[in-house]
C-alpha cells in the first residue's frame, strides 16, 4: 500500500537500505517494478543521495530507512537538508506497534530525535492512513519554504495482510497549513517605489530563488534595473556567473567587489535568502545606508537578523513577476544612467582586489599546485556545464569561487549544516536524475573519507562520477583558522601520513584512480579523466598545503573589513 | 526583558505539544508557564473557522497559554516560528495574532 501510494505520488527513485522493521516494504519493492531502489552502503548516503537529487532536479527526495541505527544514521542527511530547505521525505521503519515504548530491539524515537530538523513529521498509527500521510508529507516537504519530512512506520502497519480499500487522495487538505504564495500589492508597490528612487541597488540572491525556480524573473527583472547581483553560496547560478553585471559570491569567502557593494549599497534587494551570520558579518555593522527590500516565502526568516524596510511575502516567483509588472508600468521613472556611477565605482572594486580567474595558465612546476587553478582547470575542462558536487572545507569555497555557475541547480553543496561526507553520494543523486550529463565531486582528502564507502555503490550502478580530490594533507579550513587565530598551532588537524593510497582504493572498488603532483601534468590528467566516459575517475590532485582561501571576512566586523591575503587587511 | 503571554490554538495530535517546547529549547527562548486546555465550546473561535473553511470537532484543538520573557524583537520571531509549526493553528500575544500566516493586527484569542 505504501508502495502504490509512493507510485501514485509520481515517485520513480528511492534511496535505502534494508533493515528488519523494514523489510515488509522491502518485500513490497520486490514485487513491483515502477519505483526504483538504490542500495547505497550506509544510510548518510541515502540521504545524502536523495539529497542531491531534489536539489538538481526540484523534485523530493525519497529516502527509505530501518528502525533505530538505520533512522540515527540518517540524520545527518536530514538535518542537512533542513538547512538548506531542500524537499524530502524519509520513511523510517518502526519496531511494531505493541512493542514502541520497550525498548525492542533496533527501536529509537525517530520522530523524537528528528523533530528540531524536520519541517514536519507523521507516525503512522493506523494503515488506512498511509495514503493521506504520505500525500500530506509529500505537500508539506514541497511547498512554502520547502525541507524535509519524516514518516515513521511501525512494522505491522506494513504487514502485508493489513489491507484496506486503497484510494490516493487527489489534493493534501491541511487546515492548519498554508504557506503564503501570492505577494501583498501594497508591499510590491511600496517596493517598486523604494527601487526607483535607488542609486546605488544590489540584489542579493540566495536559495531561495533556486527554491522558487525563479531564475527567469530575476534575469527579467534585472533586465529593467541593471542593477549589480550577488548570490549566496545557497543562490549561485540563479543570476548567470558571466553575466556583467554579476559580482560573485558575498559573505565570509565572497568578492572583495560582491562585499563593498553590499555594504555601500543605498538599497539591498534581498530574494530568497535569509541574511545567514556567514553574510552579515557583524549584523549592527552590516550595510550602515541601505534600506531592505525582503522577499520570502517564510515570515520568520525576514527581520530575524536584518531588519526589512519592505518584506514582501509570498512564492519569489510570483513576487518577481509581480513586481516585474510593476516596474514595467513605471518604466518612465527609471533610468538605467543613474546607476553609472555606482556601476564604475563596482567596477574599480573589481579591479583592484578581484578574483584571478587566469591562475590555470601557470603551468610552471617551481611552486606546487594551486587549489584554485585545480578548479578553473576543471571549469575549462568541462566548458562550464558540469554539475557540481562538493563537500566542506576550503575545496568548497574555492569551487564556488572559481566555478562559473551560469545556470540554477548545478552547484549542489551542504551550505547551511556543512556536512563533510555530502559531496559523493550527492553526485550519486544527481547522477541518477541526469544520467547523461556531466557530474563532477570536488572534495578534499578529509571530506571524502566520511562517506568515502559509497564508491562501492558507484560500482554497483555504474555511476560514472568524476572526483577531483584537493589533496592538501590537512584539515584545510580548520587549519587556516588555526594559522590565523591560534598561532598556527594544528591541533589535529593534520593525519601524520596515514592517508590511504586514493588511487589504488579507487582501483579496489572498480574504478579509475589517477595521481596528479606536478602543475605541468594537470591539464593532461584532468582531460584524461573526462575522457572516460563510462568510468568513475578518481583524480588525487595534491596541492599546496599552505594555501588559504581568500577574501576572508575579518571576525566581528562589517563586509568592508577583509583579508585579502596572508599579510594584507582592507 | 518582559514577561509575556502567548496564546495557541493547536491540533490535538500526538506530539504537538513536544513541537512547541521543543522549539522553545531549540531557539533559546524561556518558558515560565505553560498551560494546556482541551477547547470544547468553539463559540470564540468562529472566526477562525470562518478564515480557515473549516468546521472544529470536539477533542480536536487544544488552546496552550505560555508566559514567556523575552524582548520586543525576539517576540516578533517567537511569534512567526510558532507559526510556522505545521500543528499550530493560531497564535497570538496582547497586540497581534497570526493565523496560519496572515497577520492581523490585535489579540483574538
Amino acid at each position: 500500500m505504501l508502495m502504490h501510494a509512493l507510485h501514485d505520488e509520481g515517485v520513480e527513485l528511492i534511496f535505502g537500505y534494508p533493515g528488519g522493521a523494514a523489510l515488509h516494504i522491502y518485500d513490497a519493492i520486490f514485487r513491483q517494478d515502477k519505483i526504483d531502489h538504490i542500495l547505497v552502503r550506509h544510510e548518510q548516503g541515502a540521504t545524502h543521495a536523495a539529497d542531491g537529487y531534489a536539489r538538481a532536479t526540484g523534485k523530493p527526495g525519497v529516502v527509505l530507512v530501518t528502525s533505530g541505527p538505520g533512522a540515527t544514521n540518517a540524520i545527518t542527511g536530514i538535518a542537512t537538508a533542513f538547512m538548506d530547505s531542500i524537499p524530502m521525505v524519509v520513511i523510517s521503519g518502526q519496531v511494531a506497534s505493541h512493542l514502541i515504548g520497550t525498548d525492542a530491539f533496533q527501536e529509537t524515537d525517530m520522530i523524537g530525535i528528528s523533530r528540531p530538523v524536520v519541517k514536519h513529521s507523521y507516525t503512522v498509527f493506523d494503515a488506512k492512513d498511509i495514503p493521506r500521510i504520505v500525500k500530506e508529507a509529500f505537500h508539506v516537504a514541497t511547498s512554502g519554504r520547502p525541507g524535509p519530512v519524516v514518516i515513521d512506520i511501525p512494522k505491522d502497519m506494513t504487514a502485508p495482510e493489513n489491507l484496506f480499500d486503497y484510494a490516493y487522495p487527489k489534493k493534501a487538505n491541511i487546515r492548519s497549513y498554508n504557506p503564503p504564495v501570492k505577494p501583498d500589492q501594497n508591499q510590491i508597490k511600496r517596493a517598486v517605489t523604494e527601487i526607483l528612487s535607488s542609486r546605488r541597488p544590489v540584489i542579493y540572491a540566495g536559495g531561495g530563488a533556486i527554491a522558487s525556480n525563479a531564475e527567469r524573473e530575476l534575469f527579467q527583472l534585472n533586465e529593467i534595473l541593471d542593477a549589480p547581483v550577488t548570490n549566496t553560496l545557497m543562490g549561485l547560478g540563479i543570476y548567470p556567473a558571466t553575466n556583467d553585471r554579476f559580482l560573485g559570491m558575498l559573505g565570509m569567502h565572497g568578492t572583495y567587489q560582491a562585499n563593498m557593494a553590499m555594504h555601500n549599497a543605498d538599497l539591498i534587494i534581498a530574494i530568497g535568502a535569509r541574511f545567514d551570520d556567514r553574510i552579515t558579518n557583524n549584523p549592527s555593522k552590516f550595510s550602515p545606508g541601505a534600506k531592505v527590500i525582503h522577499l520570502d516565502v517564510d515570515h520568520s526568516s525576514v527581520s530575524k537578523i536584518i531588519e526589512a524596510n519592505i518584506a514582501v511575502f509570498g512564492q519569489v516567483k510570483n513576487s518577481l513577476q509581480a513586481m516585474i509588472e510593476l516596474l514595467k508600468q513605471n518604466i518612465d521613472k527609471y533610468s538605467k544612467d543613474d546607476l553609472k556611477e555606482w556601476h564604475s565605482q563596482i567596477a574599480q572594486w573589481k579591479s583592484s582586489h578581484g578574483l584571478n580567474y587566469e591562475m590555470y595558465k601557470d603551468e610552471s612546476d617551481a611552486h606546487p599546485i594551486l587549489p584554485q587553478a585545480v578548479v578553473q582547470h576543471v571549469y575549462n575542462v568541462t566548458n562550464g556545464n558540469a554539475y557540481v558536487t562538493s563537500d566542506v572545507g576550503q575545496h568548497q569555497m574555492f569551487a564556488a569561487q572559481y566555478y562559473h555557475f551560469d545556470k540554477p541547480r548545478r552547484w549542489i553543496n551542504s551550505g547551511g549544516l556543512g556536512t563533510m561526507g555530502f559531496g559523493l553520494p550527492a553526485a550519486m543523486g544527481v547522477k541518477f536524475a541526469f544520467p547523461n550529463e556531466e557530474v563532477v565531486c570536488i572534495t578534499g582528502e578529509g571530506s571524502i573519507q566520511m562517506c568515502i564507502q559509497e564508491l562501492s555503490t558507484c560500482l554497483q550502478y555504474n555511476l560514472p562520477i568524476k572526483i577531483i580530490n584537493i589533496n592538501n594533507e590537512a584539515l584545510g579550513m580548520v587549519k587556516q583558522w588555526q594559522d590565523m587565530n591560534y598561532g598556527g598551532r594544528h591541533s589535529e588537524s593534520t593525519y601524520q601520513d596515514s592517508l590511504p593510497d586514493f588511487v589504488k582504493l579507487a582501483e579496489s572498488y572498480g574504478h579509475v584512480g589517477i595521481k596528479v603532483e606536478k602543475n605541468s601534468d594537470l591539464k593532461e590528467a584532468l582531460e584524461k579523466a573526462f575522457s572516460m566516459k563510462d568510468r568513475l575517475v578518481f583524480v588525487d590532485v595534491y596541492v599546496d598545503p599552505a594555501e588559504h582561501v581568500y577574501p576572508m571576512l575579518v571576525a566581528n566586523n562589517s563586509l568592508e573589513d577583509m583579508w585579502l591575503s596572508k599579510d594584507k587587511k582592507t | 526583558m518582559i514577561k509575556r503571554k502567548l496564546i495557541l490554538i493547536m491540533e490535538n495530535k500526538p506530539g504537538a505539544l513536544v513541537r512547541v517546547v521543543g522549539l522553545f529549547h531549540q531557539r533559546g527562548y524561556n518558558i515560565e508557564s505553560l498551560h494546556v486546555d482541551p477547547v470544547d465550546d468553539f463559540s470564540s473561535y468562529k472566526f477562525i473557522e470562518e478564515r480557515l473553511e473549516t468546521k472544529f470537532k470536539e477533542n480536536e484543538i487544544s488552546r496552550l497559554t505560555i508566559q514567556t520573557l523575552v524582548s520586543d524583537s525576539l517576540m516578533r520571531q517567537i511569534l512567526r516560528q510558532l507559526n510556522k509549526l505545521i500543528d499550530v493553528i493560531a497564535v497570538s500575544n496582547e497586540e497581534t495574532t497570526y493565523i496560519k500566516g496572515v497577520l492581523l493586527d490585535e489579540n483574538l484569542l
